[in-house]
């Protein structure tokens, strides 16, 4: 990837709405998280959520307001920017012909990681998250919850200052809930950027250093 | 008529057939089953069919007579109605359009494909072991591909309504789907004459062959046809587990129609559904998912980590040991494509559209063994996983099916230089072919999705842009290459490393195109 500017993990989205035609998908809203915060979405289905974790993201263009991740326009071109931010926003294309552990493997070798020790961390981050004993399994022989955890681990499993997730309690039990929010806490301790959409109660009070509704459109 | 016994009982009163159900056009049943009776009228009423009255005591003690054309008449006019019978009816319509096809475009073509300056060199090259060889081996490819299909979409395909609610009924299922099949069976048998006639009279034209060879081909190829159907057939029933899906299927269609499960037709239906919808709305991923199947083998194989274009290439090499179909058909593909195309440019018989037709399995071949690039362009607008640039992801997924196909190719030529004919323009040509290849492939997988009006010619010309430029403009350096005319060829080449740029900027369009 070459030499790429570190971005602190200061998200910055101000005013931020997006209308596309006549349809308004989330009206103008306010966030703001420094390094070592975890900040809540909290809104109804259709409120836009996730649509504002992707503008975050740089996934996507804001119709009004602007978006910046440390200082710098939140545009998934930017290699930065794309350096700087991990998410998990809905369901990540895997290789069919890649097993649970390659995949970890392929993106800790891609972010340049210790090749002596990146089987080691993959697998420990498996077994962190109780599915290290599918670590041959290839992705469409795994369980939606399986598959939820598998996406969680691909998602922790390369740097960035931000992370950005779409509900990650969805088709969790409590018991693997609380192991995505200690994941998240030790980010987060670790001077990391979280930003979730979340609608557990549970979790938000557990993780959140502020909460931010979402009001909808209509 | 099929009976459905019952042991030990006596028969009930046999049905008479009456004017309705038998006539041409067939009436509508009764809307509801009528309740059963003890003791059924002997004479049906207007509009009772024969299963009616079975229906009528199915807990009464005898057999069960059942007409299955009857019920076939009622459930085709039922379901389809007039418009039904006047769509079959456009199947022998096609079948006169596909012939006119042949005597108007096919002709010349295959004339084309035979017509050289030397055609007593050609004659005894088509006719050595090693074109022998490699007509077999194609013969072979193209059985082989039948097969491989009728795993995901056998010849036996009825609609779903058909499947839901008339293959319930106690009909003999080689009766209730032989339509289907009989489609597909004249198909066959009409493709492969049809191709034996064109390749026989094509031979016979160009002075390679006597007038004989025409009846000889167009058997040989009715043959081909009816052998291909078979084993289309034969690979659906295998598609699905039962008892009885030995090779003996091939010549008892009737076991074989019944041999198709009920589950198996449904998901071939839905298979044909995707496909069809993926095909038309230029959904790639989804047609392409539809047609594979789940991976299995080599999970005992570990990526090695490294450094990040190393573990990309890496990455490719044990998916392919991963998909071993993938692998062969791509190596199928690709020496059947690098003989073709190696022979065309270093043998001064060899007709300049041979390397035309060459084109096409080569850059298929390619495309077999190029997931990675498609699975890297299926992950285009999604969160950034990989810390590679999209550059160097596509060179790092180019890499090993290049090195392949340069391995085959390398290998054709250096078959073509022990033979003692290998002209210095060759090796250069080939080059830009491969280059060539390269870049359609990258097209083919960035080319994302269609911008304009779905209409059924422009999602094929979409389709085909790719190919095609692969196949005009190899042609082109072909040809250029026979005639030694090297300053147009210099003009051409820098065509093929246009299109490379041109793929190249497709990667990184699709890349950010997402973000709106």
């Amino acid at each position: 990837m070459g030499a790429v500017a570190v971005l602190t993990g200061e998200v910055r989205a101000e005013g931020v709405g997006k209308t596309i035609d006549e349809t308004t998908l989330l009206l103008p809203t306010d966030v703001s998280a420094d390094p070592g915060e975890c900040i809540v979405l909290r809104g109804p289905n259709g409120s836009g959520k996730t649509t504002l974790l992707r503008i975050i993201g740089g996934l996507l263009v804001p119709s009004t307001g602007t978006a910046t991740i440390g200082g710098r326009e939140a545009d998934e071109r930017d290699r930065t920017v794309r350096a700087a931010v991990a998410a998990l926003l809905g369901a990540p294309t895997t290789y069919r012909d890649l097993t649970l552990v390659d995949h970890l493997v392929l993106i800790d070798s891609t972010w340049g990681g210790d090749p002596a020790t990146s089987d080691d961390r993959s697998l420990a981050l498996l077994d962190r998250l109780g599915i290290a004993h599918l670590d041959d399994r290839f992705p469409h022989e795994l369980s939606s919850g399986q598959e939820q955890l598998f996406r969680l681990a691909l998602t922790f499993s390369r740097p960035a200052s931000v992370v950005l997730l779409d509900e990650p309690e969805q088709r969790l039990d409590t018991g693997k809930r609380q192991v995505v929010a200690e994941l998240i806490r030790e980010r987060t301790e670790s001077g990391g950027t979280v930003v979730m959409a979340c609608h557990d109660p549970e979790l938000t009070a557990a993780l959140a250093t502020r909460v931010v509704d979402i009001v909808p459109a209509r | 008529m099929s009976k459905r016994k019952q042991p030990g009982r006596s028969k009930a009163d046999p049905a008479p057939t009456t004017q309705e159900s038998a006539g041409p056009e067939p009436t509508p049943p009764e809307p509801m089953a009528p309740e059963p009776t003890p003791d059924p009228p002997a004479t049906r009423t207007p509009g009772e069919t024969a299963y009616d009255r079975s229906a009528r005591d199915l807990t009464a003690p005898g057999e069960v007579d059942y007409d299955d054309h009857d019920l076939l008449g009622q459930a085709d006019w039922v379901i389809g109605g007039e418009a039904a019978r006047k769509a079959r009816q456009q199947g022998l319509y096609a079948g006169y359009v596909l012939f006119l096809g042949a005597l108007v475009y096919g002709l010349p073509i295959v004339q084309a494909v035979f017509r050289t300056s030397d055609a007593s060199s050609l004659g005894d090259q088509l006719s050595s072991p090693e074109a022998i060889a490699l007509l077999v081996a194609s013969v072979a490819a193209l059985l082989g591909a039948v097969v491989f299909a009728g795993r995901f979409r056998g010849p036996v395909v009825p609609p779903m309504p058909w499947i839901d609610l008339v293959l319930p009924v106690p009909l003999d299922r080689a009766l209730a789907l032989r339509r289907w099949w009989r489609y597909a069976a004249v198909g066959g048998l009409f493709i492969g004459a049809l191709s034996g006639l064109t390749i026989g009279a094509g031979l016979a034209f160009a002075h390679l062959a006597g007038p004989l060879t025409i009846i000889v081909t167009t058997a040989v190829g009715t043959a081909l046809g009816v052998l291909a159907t078979r084993l289309w057939l034969w690979s659906q029933v295998r598609s699905w587990p039962g008892p009885d899906r030995g090779l003996s299927l091939l010549w008892r269609v009737p076991d074989a129609l019944r041999e198709l499960h009920a589950e198996s037709l449904r998901a071939h239906s839905a298979n044909t559904s995707t496909m069809a919808g993926s095909a038309l709305t230029g959904n790639l991923r989804t047609a392409r998912l539809a047609l594979t199947r789940p991976v299995r083998h080599g999970r005992s194989a570990r990526l090695r980590p490294g450094r990040p274009f190393g573990v990309l290439v890496r990455r490719d090499v044990i998916g392919l040991r991963r998909t071993p179909g993938a692998f062969l058909s791509g190596l199928g593909l690709t020496l059947l494509g690098g003989a073709i195309v190696t022979w065309a440019f270093t043998q001064p018989a060899a007709p300049s559209i041979a390397a035309t037709i060459g084109l096409l399995p080569l850059y298929l071949g390619f495309g077999a063994w190029a997931e990675g690039l498609r699975l890297q362009a299926d992950n285009v607008g999604t969160p950034s996983l990989l810390g590679t640039g999209e550059l160097t992801e596509a060179v790092a997924h180019v890499t090993v099916p290049t090195a392949l196909t340069l391995l085959v190719l390398g290998g054709w030529v250096a078959v073509a230089g022990a033979l003692g004919s290998l002209p210095g323009s060759a090796p250069l040509s080939l080059w830009l072919i491969l280059v060539l290849v390269v870049a359609g492939n990258v097209l083919a997988a960035f080319r994302g999705s269609p911008t304009f009006m779905l209409r059924p010619q422009m999602v094929i010309a979409w389709y085909a842009v790719p190919a095609l430029t692969v196949v005009v403009l190899g042609s082109l350096v072909a040809v250029l290459t026979k005639a030694a005319s090297y300053t147009w060829l210099s003009v051409v080449s820098w065509l093929v490393y246009a299109v490379l740029a041109w793929a190249v900027s497709k990667v990184r369009r699709l890349t950010y195109l997402h973000r709106a």
